[in-house]
């Protein structure tokens, strides 16, 4: 400690503040002037807030049900553009827009004081920038949109209902032998490239369920309609196929399929 | 007697530069709405802030009856909401406060894109302004599980099988999300210790590191 008074009053205490007159270019000092009044702001925010959390009670869904997958998920509304995104590339190509998308925007995202090197500030002066952010804007509320839709018909009609474990309208038992049967039918190839990203190569299921042993629970003929519909949100109709030779030699192939 | 109990702590820790650094710095008037209404859209950024404090205290208050395990979880949620004094008004904060963080953080970042003020000197202040949305968004993701109601259960089950398709290290990516091969008990306790741990560590070192650097480099100027 110095030989000073210790308590001897520097400027800056607080009993000693500066005298604060109001600027001629309307700076004011944060504390306290400014902070009273943000926080009139944020009284009045947070006022709002409340009347909304006590006039929309949250609600509980039904407990979990891991052998339910007939449930038709949705995410949060700020994870539905993404959502909505993954339904427009069926198959393996899913990681597109599941994955190497959104990492490819967030990096753009993150490098945007790099991209964007011009002097002005003005919106209207760097145009790419603007123009930029609000397609992204727009195809955010527009996904968005698309997806809330999509997902009211859904839960309106039903879609699927249907009762077995896989989603399917019938049940398919988990069979001991793995080995595909029929490889050289044109089916087998089809599927490889169209549906082996979500059922797997050796129909061991990922994104989609398993499809071993198929065969002993249906018959082309009833897979025929069950395919073309489709399993709204992850399985468009037809599982991608357009072509309807094509979607008959596949769900030949699958009939084959009677692992046990 | 508060005067002299602030004296004798400040003789000996010198607290006094510390807040009137913070105090004393003017605010310009651009941003100040009480000069001209527009600048609200300045708000934005300190409306964000003020409802993540409101969300990490909600969230305190909801982890003294939430219970991390598939058997109770739901029952718990259940019991915050119909017999917790105030557990409905709680829970609904910590669930429409998630949502309000999103547009306000949203809305923040329009302001700071379109003023342009991510430019020099400010570009450090903008790639950690990105990474708290990630981990904002983070938040969401693992909070949705933990209610362990249906929705909660069939969205995270589409977000591991997401990460199941990178290629090659997918299975691990999604083994490593979910704690196993389905989801279940292991995910629970996993979203719930990202959740209520290691996201708010993450997010408050880096809102410390975006308050810090908007000091030293100042709000920028009128465009």
């Amino acid at each position: 400690m110095s030989a000073e008074d210790p308590r001897q009053k520097i400027p800056g205490v607080p009993r000693h503040r500066r005298e604060f007159k109001a600027l001629a270019d309307g700076r004011e000092p944060f504390f306290p002037n400014f902070l009273l009044k943000e926080w009139i702001a944020g009284a009045v925010f947070l006022a709002g807030f409340m009347l909304w959390v006590i006039y929309n009670p949250v609600i509980l869904g039904p407990k979990a049900d891991p052998t339910d997958t007939t449930f038709i998920p949705v995410p949060d509304w700020y994870f539905l553009f993404l959502f909505q995104f993954l339904k427009y590339f069926p198959g393996p190509d899913i990681i597109l827009p599941g994955v190497v998308i959104p990492v490819i925007a967030i990096l753009l995202m993150m490098f945007v004081p790099w991209l964007d090197r011009s002097k002005s500030r003005r919106p209207f002066r760097r145009p790419l920038a603007t123009a930029s952010m609000m397609l992204f804007i727009f195809m955010s509320i527009w996904l968005t949109a698309e997806a809330w839709g999509q997902h009211e018909v859904e839960i309106g009609a039903g879609v699927a209902q249907a009762s077995s474990s896989n989603g399917l309208p019938f049940a398919v038992q988990h069979p001991t032998s793995k080995a595909l049967l029929n490889t050289s039918m044109p089916g087998y190839t089809i599927f490889q490239q169209n549906c082996a990203g979500c059922h797997g190569s050796q129909l061991e299921g990922s994104v989609g369920p398993e499809l071993r042993g198929i065969g002993n629970v249906a018959t082309a003929q009833q897979l025929l309609p069950v395919v073309t519909k489709g399993f709204s949100p992850m399985m468009p109709p037809g599982g991608g196929l357009s072509d309807p030779k094509q979607l008959q030699s596949v769900v030949d192939w699958l009939a084959q399929q009677k692992q046990h | 007697m508060i005067k002299r109990t602030y004296d004798w702590i400040d003789e000996r820790l010198n607290i006094t530069p510390l807040w009137r650094d913070i105090a004393d710095h003017d605010v310009p008037a651009h941003v100040n709405p009480a000069n001209r209404m527009s600048s609200f859209v300045y708000c934005f950024g300190g409306l964000t802030f003020l409802m993540i404090v409101t969300q990490i205290l909600s969230g305190m208050f909801l982890s003294m009856y939430y219970v991390p395990d598939i058997n109770n979880a739901w029952y718990s949620v259940q019991y915050i909401t119909n017999e917790v004094l105030l557990g409905q008004v709680v829970r609904g904060m910590h669930f429409w406060g998630a949502s309000l963080v999103i547009i306000m953080m949203f809305l923040h970042m329009l302001r700071v894109f379109f003023t342009g003020a991510y430019k020099a000197p400010r570009e450090m202040n903008w790639v950690v302004g990105v990474l708290i949305f990630v981990i904002v968004l983070a938040f969401g993701f693992t909070g949705y599980l933990l209610p362990w109601d249906q929705k909660a259960y069939w969205a995270t089950s589409v977000g591991a099988n997401l990460a199941n398709t990178v290629p090659l290290i997918g299975p691990y990516l999604k083994s490593l999300l979910a704690g196993g091969s389905t989801i279940g008990a292991l995910t629970l306790t996993r979203f719930f210790a990202i959740h209520v741990f290691f996201l708010p560590a993450a997010l408050l070192v880096l809102l410390g590191l975006h308050f810090v650097m908007i000091r030293k480099a100042g709000i920028a100027g009128p465009m």
